[in-house]
């Protein structure tokens, strides 16, 4: 169609300047931010890579990058697992199909920073639902102080971030799963595929697609965790749930390290690519072979 | 009893059809029972809220012996709920508008023209899918406060416009491409300037696509808390998040403030899913069938 390039760069006018000024302008000044000792108050300085080299001797970044990984990694196997085994089921009862979607991904839809309040109060060890219930039903002895211990806190929110979207990781599957030809399944059942074997042969390798969508959205969402840790546990106890965002924003907003706290966004933000790049490219070689 | 068997083994799928089978059954029990048990959370969040302090002290799974209304009409006086439900509304549809039609604007040329320089324009905005919040955040304030624009409602909703520009964009794009040219091309002939082709034509066209879009941006408003925390945080311009976050930080977290608090804080959106539920589900799941 004709356009001519004035009209079709007025149509555009608009987006871009709003776009260029509230994103790409702050998004490159960030990146310059983080070759400065800015601190918002003084005048920065450049200073080169220093922030960069700095990370490398700062135990509490270096603990902030596992506990992020570790953190990811946990989400992704449970939210990935559940939410492929609710979608089987789900499959396989289709009077039940729609009520349970739409009711497991309710927690979905409920804001963060309220799950995070709610789940505070369950992991409570005095007043909290999830030692009562434990007790109640004659497992005492697991009791804990969930948000309280090292060894649990980690797990303790990836739980919950797991519960909150498992329903969403089964949704994606499950519209695979439908997709799927019922001709395909007939004819492995002739051939006298059952259970397991129908799951391995048959219905894993044609929900490759649904698997990459899965755990690239997992893993970058998991990554970019923030308010679950902040609202739960800031942090604590003694950093082991300090991830990478929860670090950035200390820094920044607390610690007025603007250079070092920006440093840090473009460290996770490599690491997003990164992770993702690599995901992309495993999952879809997968996709291929099929 | 051969003639017996070859009768049951013939009549075997009708027979299947017609009655449940148990393993069927156990399995949809199963089922509803999983489904109950993952969200108990919620059940417990709104018997709590029910409660007196005292009950949710000494019996903290039990129901509430008589149900107590006046833990909601506390929170929502303490919280000013309804003043941050109208603001959380306000931002909500001022951001949607503003960015339904900058981005439609975009994508109809980016979609029409086909030129090295429309489809480099369009990884420039495809770049802004990739950039981490932060890395914005802490120059954006500075630039907002230069601006004036720091603790005001056009700033935020500035924000929201520039921040969901890529993926709409994105969006919009490939569903231009896909309908077909002729209309406008019939439009032009009929002495349209460009403008009114896009108005009049094009944007009717891309209503269901503009009823996606909002559904996202209203979602991911509602729940956001980080941005109106930092660049709208007087007490009158408070969003819902926002508001549940200083009652809350306020008041620790005692129970009987925290669920009626976070009941008030979901409901507007729930109630949202409930009825939008089919297309949110459909939106959410569509990347997993197009690959």
């Amino acid at each position: 169609m004709q356009m001519p390039f004035r009209v079709a760069l007025a149509f555009l006018a608009p987006a871009l300047m709003v776009y260029s000024l509230l994103i790409i302008y702050p998004a490159l000044n960030g990146f310059y931010l983080s070759l400065t000792d800015s601190n918002g108050v003084n005048r920065a300085n450049y200073i080169g890579l220093a922030n960069y080299t700095r990370m490398f001797a700062d135990s509490s970044f270096t603990t902030a990058l596992r506990n992020t990984v570790i953190y990811a990694v946990l989400v992704t196997l449970m939210q990935t697992v559940l939410g492929l085994t609710l979608a089987l089921w789900m499959g396989k009862l289709p009077w039940l199909r729609n009520g349970a979607r739409v009711a497991l991904f309710t927690p979905g839809m409920i804001s963060a920073l309220i799950v995070a309040f709610v789940w505070s109060n369950i992991y409570n060890p005095l007043s909290g639902g999830l030692n009562a219930l434990l007790s109640a039903v004659g497992l005492g002895g697991l009791t804990r102080v969930w948000l309280g211990d090292p060894n649990t806190a980690l797990i303790a929110v990836a739980v919950v971030n797991a519960w909150m979207y498992s329903g969403h990781s089964a949704a994606i599957f499950l519209a695979n799963y439908l997709s799927i030809p019922p001709e395909l399944k007939e004819s492995a059942e002739l051939d006298g595929a059952s259970g397991w074997t129908m799951f391995w042969h048959i219905e894993w390798p044609l929900l490759a697609p649904a698997t990459t969508v899965n755990t690239v959205i997992t893993v970058i969402s998991a990554l970019k965790v923030f308010e679950l840790p902040f609202i739960m546990t800031q942090g604590g106890p003694g950093g082991a749930t300090t991830v990478l965002n929860l670090e950035i924003y200390k820094r920044a907003f607390s610690g007025n390290d603007f250079g070092y706290g920006t440093a840090l966004t473009v460290v996770l933000l490599l690491l997003i690519v990164g992770l993702v790049l690599l995901q992309t490219r495993v999952l879809q070689a997968r996709e291929l072979r099929l | 009893m051969t003639q017996a068997k070859v009768y049951a083994r013939s009549s075997g799928p009708q027979y299947k059809r017609k009655v449940w089978r148990w393993p069927t059954l156990l399995s949809s029990a199963g089922l509803v029972l999983f489904t109950l048990v993952y969200l108990l959370p919620l059940f417990y969040t709104v018997a709590t809220s029910l409660k007196t302090p005292l009950e949710i002290a000494q019996d903290p799974l039990g129901f509430p012996k008589t149900p107590r209304f006046e833990n909601y009409f506390e929170a929502a006086s303490k919280m000013n709920y309804l003043r941050a439900v109208l603001n959380t509304v306000f931002i909500t549809a001022f951001s949607s508008a503003g960015i339904v039609l900058l981005a439609t604007l975009a994508a109809y040329p980016l979609a029409r023209v086909r030129a090295r320089w429309t489809s480099m324009v369009y990884q420039y905005f495809a770049f802004g899918l990739t950039i981490p919040g932060f890395v914005v955040l802490i120059p954006l304030y500075g630039l907002m406060k230069s601006l004036h624009l720091v603790n005001t409602y056009p700033g935020l909703i500035l924000i929201y416009i520039a921040g969901n520009l890529p993926f709409s964009i994105f969006f919009f794009t490939s569903f231009v491409r896909s309908i077909p040219a002729e209309l406008e091309e019939a439009s032009v002939l009929d002495g349209c300037s460009p403008l009114q082709t896009f108005w009049y034509v094009v944007l009717p066209l891309l209503r269901p696509v503009v009823g996606t879009v909002a559904m996202f941006v209203t979602l991911s408003i509602w729940n956001d808390f980080l941005l109106p925390l930092i660049f709208l945080f007087s007490p009158d311009s408070r969003t819902v998040m926002v508001s549940v976050y200083s009652f809350l930080g306020l008041y620790g977290y005692n129970p009987a403030t925290l669920f009626p608090a976070a009941v008030l804080g979901s409901l507007p959106l729930l109630i949202f899913f409930f009825f939008l539920q089919r297309q949110i589900i459909a939106g959410i799941s569509a990347g997993a069938v197009k690959g």
